[in-house]
């Protein structure tokens, strides 16, 4: 069984399935989400653990024809439909199914158009596995792009009063990075070709399956030494052939000998420079995060749980898929900057934090300054840094939605998410307390849970790289500290001192047991990779290996 | 060729079907007379030929760009469903007779080899469109658009042809070829007489008039809010389709050897249309005004292949072209629907707030349009998409990277824009009741939409033609 | 003879401008309609200069004749005799100036520096009704086969738009 077709498909066959299904079937609309949710996370739980670590490059590949587009005397582009997983997209991968089953459950509540929701709702599902698992860069740029619509309508058809705002917000900043993404991506097809179908449509080989490590290094001596008519040359998006700088034509834009130079800079970190700015949007990261408070705020919690807990580690992932893998040149020119954004990010965010009276405005900034250790892990460029900063997407994962659903419980109940509206919340809602206490705590870094991990060791990495300076390794460890400020300070006015609220104290119900069966799993599992984080760092050590090989 | 006879033969069959006393069987007739055109065109393919002395020349080019031509106006036949049946004072044979006719026009400005031909069918096209601006007699705007667009269209038709007879002072020649040969001897020994450049820059400001480029747009946004719905519909798919036709042909063989001295202020042009068209855009309150300003963007990123003038500039303007037509007959055919349905300060509503509920109330509507709008402002799985990324690609062909940035700037201005109906359709109240359309009609935008998604999602069906 | 044949270009072209800017600049526009007419003379002097008597003649009989003596009927009918003054914008003026301006000073410019080439035969019979008649019959056939449907056009909007309606604004 294609696994990976399945993992994307599966939600959006079910999101076509729930158009079908007539009104009337309405309470049964969140139960085939729910079913759906939980099939995706076994079927990706079956992929993690079917996954071989030993293994280097990508397994359970698909690859079909998709598009082949003949350009006269440029060649042809061949657009495939290939999907693999690796050390870094496995992951992602599973973390999508258990965020979105955590999100179809917190979706109960949404009392509205069920029928278009939950569509929407399956279809960005399989969008985001789609970006995760896609191996041509035009498929993941597809994906990455159409997500973005059922966002949109999630965002601006359920959300709060500024609804309009902030889902156009939202679609414009990240459309505007994706446009950055598009034109590299058009660079790219230019500059590089697919040496195996190359080989084909000169005659090199008959058949695909006489295709040998042999045959592809003459035909890369063949296009370094100019011999190949360029209207024999196959174009190709296929991201394991874009990573080799042999694939590339001499003298096209993006070669790494041509040295072409646009306004004064070299075409190849200017295409680094605009991937950059197109994920970091998506990551977010300062200066280009406004977006992120607003759409959090506006969003209903299912949505905010979804967007914080793996919308952002669309732009991560792409940093390390795309950006860095196709650029090493520039990921390495760039190093100093980025852990420089990374710092800003990481202090900006939690200072902004720590002045917020919205809850949901204080996680978000929470989200913008954890995000900013991924991008110094990044920028480290040693295993540490860079497994740290996978370890940090993945513990963000979990612990986000975990904030978001703390949040969305007290808001439910009393329409209200002003912090100095409540104190001393742990009287009436004992468990609520306690289970917030551990969502903060695991966030703020607290050895025993995930966040420490990957805050350490990105911390550590960065600290261990030529790349970054040791002052900002230092403000670095200040966001720390900020973070436990702003958390401790939040959790201090909202659940301890004596009971105090504007509203109706009646309505102060502890936790419901579906809110139970969100926050307990997340809680755990974020406890789970705290004490064991050997779990995902088998996983990616691998690939982080190889990775590194490049720089 | 005998795609433009029988054109002509049709338009004036068409006038004659009006004295029947039936006005039913004159759909029909246009729609079948606008499929045998199809037909004998896509006869012509693979055809290669010179026609009447090197008047007009017939190839794979000519069948593609006519092959869009007259599916867009069989597209926009299809949505014409209030003529002649409801108001006695329409003239319905009339209004058929002349959308053959200038599709006529259109055909010779995509097959001509000789600069009369381009004279005769910019005349054509262009009287054609005064007329039909001016259709809706009782309507004050109408009469004044019809004005407007006439004595503009004039006076750039005259600039026209005062770039014609200079060309044809420079390099004593009408055709193609004999200005093409002229112009590579001259500037090989640096002689091109001056002549040339300024009938070249006539010919061209008299082309980026009929294609609305800025700073020739003036009239576009007035035009196309004056003109009934279905004829605006027309004037920014066929006019535009055809006049970038002529205009990348003229530019790419007659005027290839003096590149370098019409890229430059052509580059300059199309930044301004793009900044213009679409900034603009963002500020209209009228969703038909909006369009307006829209096609003059989309006329920005076309003037971008032409500047690039890379092999690949051809097919990107004939993908570009078919993916903008598709998508605005859909947008125009929502429009007309809905504002016939709801009026605002006594005449059809073209405002935003038409829209409101759209979703609500037609679902299909909405949907039609939506992905009219998401293929217009070029999100993947449409064809507007591929449209722009073959655009950019040529242009990155091109080195083109400065008019790129602005080109994907503006591209993001566009979306916002094209949300705000979407965002009405989606997010806003219902108000007022259903719109109830015909089955023709419904199909006839189905078709679009089905189309764009097709071309959004196998594009190389149609690419790998062109 | 050359010089003399100069002195008449001269004079012609004069006259051809100074009469094409009375049209312009006419207050009463029954003298912007004479003084057309007069330009319209000119040009067709200007056609026989160049060798091209039939042009010369068809553009007397239709445009002076034929057409502008329309045009004074419609102005008489239409009583336009007060004159109103039109209101533009002094910035529309001066960014018309400007671009007026610019262009005249181009062409002239690109002008000056054309050399034109000398006839290198002269033949009395080039202007002639055959020759034209073969040209227009054997080279554009097809333009002028296809001119019909630009009248067909014309003609067909004309009757259209001008015939009186129910319900239509009257001015």
């Amino acid at each position: 069984m294609p696994i990976l077709t399945t993992l994307i498909f599966l939600p959006l066959l079910g999101a076509i399935g729930l158009l079908c299904l007539p009104d009337s079937a309405r309470p049964v609309f969140r139960w085939v989400t729910l079913v759906l949710c939980a099939l995706h996370l076994a079927l990706s739980s079956w992929l993690w653990l079917s996954f071989d670590k030993q293994l280097i490059g990508y397994q359970f590949t698909e690859t079909f024809d998709w598009i082949t587009l003949t350009l006269g005397q440029f060649g042809v582009i061949s657009i495939d439909y290939a999907l693999g997983v690796d050390g870094l997209s496995l992951p992602m991968v599973w973390l999508t199914s258990l965020v979105m089953l955590v999100g179809a459950v917190s979706s109960f509540e949404i009392k509205t158009k069920e029928k278009a929701y939950f569509s929407l709702y399956l279809l960005l599902t399989g969008t985001v596995v789609g970006c995760f698992v896609a191996l041509d860069l035009f498929l993941f740029f597809l994906f990455f792009e159409f997500m973005l619509l059922p966002m949109y309508f999630l965002v601006g058809l359920w959300g709060g009063p500024r609804r309009e705002y902030a889902s156009l917000k939202f679609f414009l900043y990240t459309l505007a990075g994706s446009v950055f993404i598009l034109l590299v991506m058009i660079a790219l097809y230019l500059s590089a070709v697919d040496p195996a179908e190359t080989a084909l449509s000169v005659g090199l080989v008959k058949d695909r399956a006489m295709i040998t490590d042999q045959v592809l290094d003459q035909v890369h001596l063949a296009i370094s030494q100019l011999q190949v008519d360029p209207a024999q040359l196959v174009h190709t998006f296929d991201l394991r052939y874009l990573s080799d700088p042999a694939n590339y034509v001499p003298e096209s834009l993006l070669s790494t000998m041509a040295g072409h130079e646009i306004f004064g800079m070299s075409a190849r970190l200017l295409a680094f420079a605009l991937l950059f700015i197109g994920f970091a949007v998506k990551l977010p990261m300062v200066p280009l995060h406004t977006w992120l408070p607003d759409a959090h705020v506006e969003a209903p919690t299912p949505i905010s749980v979804v967007l914080a807990g793996i919308l952002l580690k669309i732009g991560g992932y792409g940093f390390f898929r795309i950006a860095y893998e196709l650029f090493p040149d520039g990921a390495v020119y760039f190093a100093a900057w980025i852990a420089g954004l990374g710092v800003l990010s990481i202090v900006y965010g939690a200072f902004n934090a720590l002045s917020q009276n919205d809850l949901k405005r204080m996680i978000a900034y929470s989200s913008v300054s954890h995000m900013g250790f991924v991008l110094l892990g990044l920028a480290a460029l040693t295993p540490e840094g860079a497994n740290a900063a996978i370890y940090q997407l993945f513990s963000h994962g979990i612990l986000s939605p975990m904030l978001f659903l703390v949040a969305g419980v007290i808001y439910e109940r009393t329409h209200d998410r002003s912090i100095d509206g409540y104190r001393g919340l742990a009287t009436p809602m004992p468990s609520y307390a306690a289970w917030t206490a551990v969502a903060f705590f695991a966030s703020l870094g607290l050895p025993g849970f995930s966040g420490f991990i990957g805050e350490f060791f990105s911390l550590m990495g960065a600290f261990n790289s030529t790349y970054v300076p040791v002052w900002m390794v230092v403000a670095g460890g200040f966001g720390l500290v900020l973070g436990a400020g702003y958390f401790l300070w939040t959790f201090q006015r909202v659940f301890l001192g004596k009971t105090w609220t504007m509203h109706d104290t009646s309505v102060l119900t502890d936790l419901t047991f579906r809110e139970k069966a969100m926050l307990v799993p997340l809680g755990l599992l974020s406890l789970a990779f705290g004490i064991l984080p050997g779990t995902l760092f088998s996983i990616t050590e691998g690939y982080v290996m190889e990775f590194l090989k490049k720089f | 060729m005998l795609s433009i006879i029988s054109l002509s033969i049709f338009g004036i069959v068409n006038l004659f079907l009006g004295f029947l006393k039936s006005r039913r069987i004159l759909l029909p007739a246009t729609l079948l007379f606008l499929i045998v055109a199809l037909i004998l065109n896509s006869m012509d393919w693979n055809q290669q030929a010179l026609y009447f002395g090197d008047m007009l020349r017939v190839n794979n080019v000519f069948v593609n760009f006519a092959g869009i031509v007259l599916i867009t106006a069989l597209l926009i036949v299809g949505i014409s469903r209030h003529f002649g049946n409801d108001e006695e004072h329409t003239h319905p044979a009339e209004y058929y007779a002349i959308l053959l006719f200038s599709v006529t026009g259109a055909l010779m400005m995509i097959g001509f080899e000789n600069l009369i031909m381009l004279f005769v069918g910019v005349e054509v096209l262009s009287v054609a469109m005064y007329v039909l601006t001016g259709t809706d007699k009782r309507n004050i705007r109408s009469n004044e658009a019809a004005l407007k667009y006439f004595l503009m269209g004039s006076f750039a038709t005259g600039l026209l042809l005062f770039g014609v007879a200079m060309v044809y002072g420079a390099t004593g020649s009408f055709k193609l070829g004999g200005i093409a040969s002229y112009v590579q001897m001259a500037s090989m020994y640096g002689a091109v007489s001056p002549l040339l450049y300024v009938g070249l820059l006539f010919l061209f400001i008299g082309m980026l008039f009929k294609v609305s480029a800025a700073p020739f747009h003036f009239w576009t946004p007035d035009v196309y809010e004056g003109a009934p719905t279905i004829f605006t519909a027309f004037m920014s798919t066929v006019v535009k389709t055809a006049g970038f036709a002529a205009f990348y042909k003229i530019a790419s063989t007659a005027f290839a050897g003096v590149y370098g001295f019409w890229a430059q202020s052509l580059a300059v042009m199309a930044v301004l249309t793009l900044l213009i068209g679409n900034i603009t855009a963002a500020y209209q309150g009228s969703f038909k005004r909006m369009m307006a300003y829209s096609s003059i963007s989309h006329a920005g990123y076309l003037l971008l292949a032409v500047v690039a003038k890379v092999p690949s500039s051809q097919s990107a303007i004939l993908f570009y072209s078919l993916s903008y037509s598709l998508a605005t007959v859909a947008a125009f055919g929502v429009l007309m629907a809905v504002s016939e349905s709801r009026q605002f300060e006594g005449r059809g509503d073209d405002r935003y707030e038409a829209f409101n509920g759209l979703a609500k109330t037609n679902p299909l509507l909405a949907f039609v349009l939506t992905v009219s709008m998401l293929s217009l402002a070029g999100i993947p799985l449409t064809a507007g998409f591929w449209g722009k990324f073959f655009i950019f690609s040529a242009a990155v062909q091109a080195n083109l990277t400065s008019l790129l940035v602005i080109a994907v700037l503006m591209s993001c201005v566009g979306i916002y824009y094209y949300f705000r109906v979407i965002i009405a359709m989606y997010l806003k109240p219902a108000e007022g009741e259903g719109i109830s359309v015909s089955a023709g009609f419904t199909l006839t935008l189905v078709l679009t939409t089905v189309l764009t998604l097709l071309l959004g999602v196998f594009p190389d069906v149609v690419k790998n033609i062109f | 003879m050359q010089n003399q044949i100069l002195y008449v270009w001269y004079l012609l072209t004069a006259v051809t401008i100074l009469a094409a800017l009375l049209v312009v600049l006419a207050k009463n526009p029954i003298h912007s309609v004479l003084s057309l007419v007069v330009t319209f003379f000119c040009l067709s002097a200007h056609y026989v200069l160049l060798n091209a008597q039939f042009l010369a003649v068809v553009n007397i009989i239709v445009y002076a004749g034929a057409i502008m003596v329309l045009f004074l009927f419609v102005i008489m009918f239409l009583n336009l005799r007060e004159y109103t003054e039109e209101t533009k914008s002094n910035f529309a003026k001066l960014g018309a100036a400007v671009v007026g301006g610019v262009t005249l000073v181009a062409i002239i410019a690109a002008l000056k520096k054309v050399q034109y080439p000398m006839p290198m035969r002269y033949d009395v019979r080039t202007g002639f009704v055959e020759t034209l008649g073969e040209v227009l019959f054997r080279d554009y056939l097809l333009p002028f086969e296809l001119v019909t449907v630009l009248f067909f056009v014309a003609m067909v909007g004309a009757v259209m738009l001008g015939k009186r309606e129910k319900g239509e604004r009257h001015f």
